[in-house]
């Protein structure tokens, strides 16, 4: 067995691969802790995979870490001495903060976990993110484009895969020139929690002009095999409190967004503040492409893997996928820091098993949802005090159907939980996408976003051409990741159709749970269903059946579908 | 764990410690209902913890409406940030209090928590200062009475003042595990542990309004240390990948 873990920065997890390297279970920390972007040492995750697989070190082969702790810390920390000052808070928050950094993994690990030390290994961060995208990938040779805010001592990397055993570091961009930071800052700005809202500034984007393109691109820019950040602009390597300077503002001439006024569509300044956005959007899209271009150029390689955080970035992938030089764009289903725990774990496997150099057959859908369904996650009595099943096992396709028809929202607890960001149908909520009022009833009242961010479709892979423009170069995120596509029929579907006429869609095979309900809708003309995250903003996705009966009381939603039914809750008689 | 008001420029940051000590007592709760047994005390927990996340919610709004009608800036440090319930200690990241502490100890935990909460509470509501408030003020001082004895059918009947509505329910909360402590553990002293966790948050008060003076004493200390290890930072040089084969590097190495 292999474990891989990922932790301190951003969203923990921990990922378990056994000897035949299947994935076979991953849980980010906030699934159990319920603080979401939890980024401790993830204690809950780690005990119960260990709980559920029965591991010990008798039958653990490798655990490791998805980063060399010391280098990541140096890293800013030399930076930040040599160009702030040894009184600069950077510095010193740097200092104070060691113990709760990444360095103490070792002393963290050993109160969970007893093993040998030479079980114990590091992973080059980059490297991790680069092995996540392999796993999913079929075929070598390939280039690995890696792109986040910082890992280990560089911003951005390419390694240039010929087989899973070389693995060649081609270039890398040190910190602080780095697309992610410069994406967060502008996220700040616009009002947005930075490492959270970046998904936010990306929605907005699609109701601005790029205006300010050409004056934030000489802030930032990829030239000559080197990405370059203007540091007069932004603020990230010198304040722990703010992310950008004034003179960004000055740019703009525009004060930063506070954060405590809503942003709406009529909000005065919407439009200028979405010109912000699309102008960032484009300048990630353009670095992005130069990148892509520049790793072409050094490997000769057409098949791209493209991880770490600005991977997530849905918008720029689609347009990165019409580029000529690029044959095959694979992205895996949690392309950022969580999912790194996932190629930490296929390092260890692949350093144990030295003799494996092609890629292994993945069956990709079975590990969208992997970990370990307990039967007592599920009780019943305390569930059945304030509700009522209305379906049992049996009857949940048929039941589930006939509530969309009715333009009812349906959450759903189901089996496992999916590994990357996007909910897929097991923690959903879902609704018939034909239905423009339904569709506002779940974005809006519900789920209380902002009106200018979009909800995706989920359909069935055999409907989505009548709708949708597929690119054959990133075919397998559409069941995985929400990747956006360009619509060619919006009507009856205008609801879950961006303002750029593009969706973020979810392809669906008829075995899966939304795949089955599809199924059974389409006898009624119901051919998508609008789907989003079962959570509160604020909270992280739903996790286990007691967070699901939390969930639906604190929405107001009246109906939850579990692998064991489908429950409502009981009328209270006057 | 919350910083009364004692002066209105506090106002603010004790509402957004309020909503952090809120949220962080839904979590408890949360995980407390995931452990007990019974489907009775389950619920129990579950309705604590409901009321405990639209607290926090409601507290952040309250902050929202304060910030506006004094027009002052919305700093950073008011968005909620659910990390910061880790960071600031509202939740303790080696293990939640249910797993840690046993049920008598958690059970007075919760009575002498709630009970100092609802007491900070009536101590912050009384500095925000508007019309708004002022009703809220009135409606909490009518209800005062009801409240001292934490009868649990008393407050069936919830006002619509956020604030009040709030009030109520911590007191309903420190009503419940006062009812269930002397229940099942007749024989202890239940104010003998609320008087040991108000002297600790009495400390850690002390501590808070003390945080600058402290800073005076220990800044130069950490100040030495970073000029030292700085230094010895600096000379560290870890492997630079370039070019490298990164599978064959140096795996059991953090540098």
């Amino acid at each position: 067995m292999f474990l891989g873990i990922s932790a301190y920065f951003h969203d923990s997890s921990v990922a378990l691969i056994d000897s035949n390297g299947d994935l076979i279970d991953f849980k980010k920390e906030e699934y159990l802790s319920r603080v979401k972007g939890d980024k401790s040492f993830p204690r809950l995750a780690l005990t119960e995979i260990i709980k559920n697989h029965n591991l010990s070190d008798k039958n653990i082969n490798k655990i490791c870490f998805y980063e060399k702790p010391l280098k990541a810390w140096l890293t800013i920390l030399k930076y930040s001495i040599k160009n702030n000052s040894l009184s600069n808070e950077l510095t010193r928050n740097y200092f104070k903060n060691i113990w709760k950094s990444s360095v103490i993994f070792s002393y963290d690990l050993s109160k969970h976990l007893k093993i040998s030390n030479d079980k114990i290994l590091y992973c080059d961060h980059h490297l991790s993110h680069t092995l996540s995208g392999a796993y999913y990938n079929s075929k070598l040779p390939a280039v690995s484009i890696v792109i986040d805010g910082f890992g280990d001592e560089s911003t951005s990397s390419i390694h240039h895969l010929t087989s899973l055993q070389e693995i060649k570091h081609k270039w890398s961009s040190p910190f602080p020139n780095s697309v992610g930071l410069f994406y967060s800052a502008i996220t700040d700005f616009l009002g947005f929690s930075v490492n959270e809202g970046e998904y936010k500034v990306m929605g907005l984007a699609a109701y601005g002009e790029p205006i300010f393109y050409q004056s934030l691109s000489k802030t930032i820019y990829f030239k000559d095999g080197k990405l370059h950040l203007d540091d007069n602009y932004y603020d990230f390597m010198r304040s722990i409190t703010r992310s950008y300077s004034s003179k960004l503002s000055s740019l703009f001439n525009i004060n930063e967004r506070q954060s405590n006024t809503p942003l709406d569509l009529e909000s005065p300044d919407f439009k200028a503040y979405a010109n912000i956005a699309a102008s960032a959007q484009k300048i990630v899209e353009e670095i992005l492409k130069e990148i892509f271009l520049f790793a072409n150029k050094i490997t000769g390689e057409n098949r791209f893997i493209f991880s770490g955080g600005v991977a997530m970035n849905s918008v720029a992938i689609n347009k990165l996928s019409k580029l000529d030089f690029i044959s095959k764009l694979i992205v895996s289903p949690s392309p950022g820091d969580s999912g790194a725990a996932i190629g930490a774990a296929y390092y260890g496997f692949l350093q144990f098993n030295k003799n494996y150099f092609e890629p292994l057959k993945a069956d990709i859908p079975s590990m969208l949802t992997p970990g370990h369904t307990s039967l007592t996650d599920h009780n019943e009595d305390f569930f059945l005090i304030n509700y009522e099943k209305i379906a049992n096992e049996d009857e949940i396709i048929d039941v589930a159907s006939d509530l969309i028809i009715q333009n009812e929202i349906i959450a759903t607890c189901y089996k496992n939980i999916e590994t990357g960001p996007r909910a897929l149908g097991h923690r959903s909520m879902i609704c018939n996408a034909h239905s423009v009022i339904a569709v506002k009833q779940l974005n809006e009242q519900i789920k209380k976003r902002s009106k200018f961010r979009p909800v995706a479709p989920a359909i069935l892979e055999r409907n989505a051409k009548k709708y949708f423009l597929l690119s054959d170069k990133i075919y397998d995120s559409y069941f995985y990741m929400g990747a956006v596509v360009e619509v060619v029929n919006s009507k009856s579907i205008e609801a879950v159709v961006h303002n750029d006429n593009t969706s973020r869609i979810q392809l669906c095979r008829e075995d899966n749970i939304l795949g089955k309900i599809l199924k059974k809708l389409e006898l009624n003309n119901i051919f998508v269903l609008a789907n989003t995250s079962f959570n509160i903003s604020s909270d992280p996705m739903v996790y286990s059946k007691e967070d699901a009966y939390l969930g639906i009381e604190r929405m107001n939603i009246k109906y939850l579908l579990t692998e064991n039914g489908i429950y409502t809750k009981k009328l209270i008689k006057s | 764990m919350i910083i009364t008001p004692h002066n209105n420029s506090n106002l603010y940051k004790t509402l957004v410690e309020f909503g952090y000590a809120e949220y962080g007592s839904a979590l408890e709760m949360l995980a407390a209902s995931k452990k007990a047994q019974s489907a009775k005390m389950k619920l129990r927990y579950r309705n604590h913890a409901l009321d405990e996340y639209r607290h926090s919610a409601l507290i952040f709004q309250v902050l929202n409406n304060e910030l506006k009608k004094n027009k002052s800036f919305f700093e950073k440090e008011f968005k909620f940030t659910p990390q910061n319930v880790v960071s600031k200690g509202y939740v303790d990241k080696n293990g939640f209090l249910i797993e840690k502490l046993s049920l008598k100890k958690f059970v007075e935990f919760v009575y002498s928590s709630e009970f100092l909460a609802k007491q900070s509470f009536e101590v912050l509501i009384k500095r925000i200062k508007n019309s708004e408030s002022l009703e809220i003020l009135n409606e909490i001082a009518q209800d005062e009475e009801k409240h001292a004895h934490g009868a649990l059918e008393q407050h069936a009947d919830f006002s619509t003042s956020k604030l009040n509505e709030i009030m109520n329910e911590e007191d309903r909360h420190w009503g419940f595990a006062k009812i269930f402590y002397n229940k099942k553990f007749p024989d202890s002293n239940l104010n003998f542990a609320f008087k040991k966790e108000k002297i600790k948050n009495k400390m850690r008060l002390f501590y808070f309004k003390n945080l600058i003076f402290l800073n005076k004493i220990f800044n130069p200390i950490i100040n030495f240390f970073i000029r030292i290890f700085g230094y010895i930072a600096m000379l560290l040089k870890p492997t630079s990948n370039d070019d490298k084969d990164l599978m064959k590097m140096n795996s059991t190495s953090i540098l």
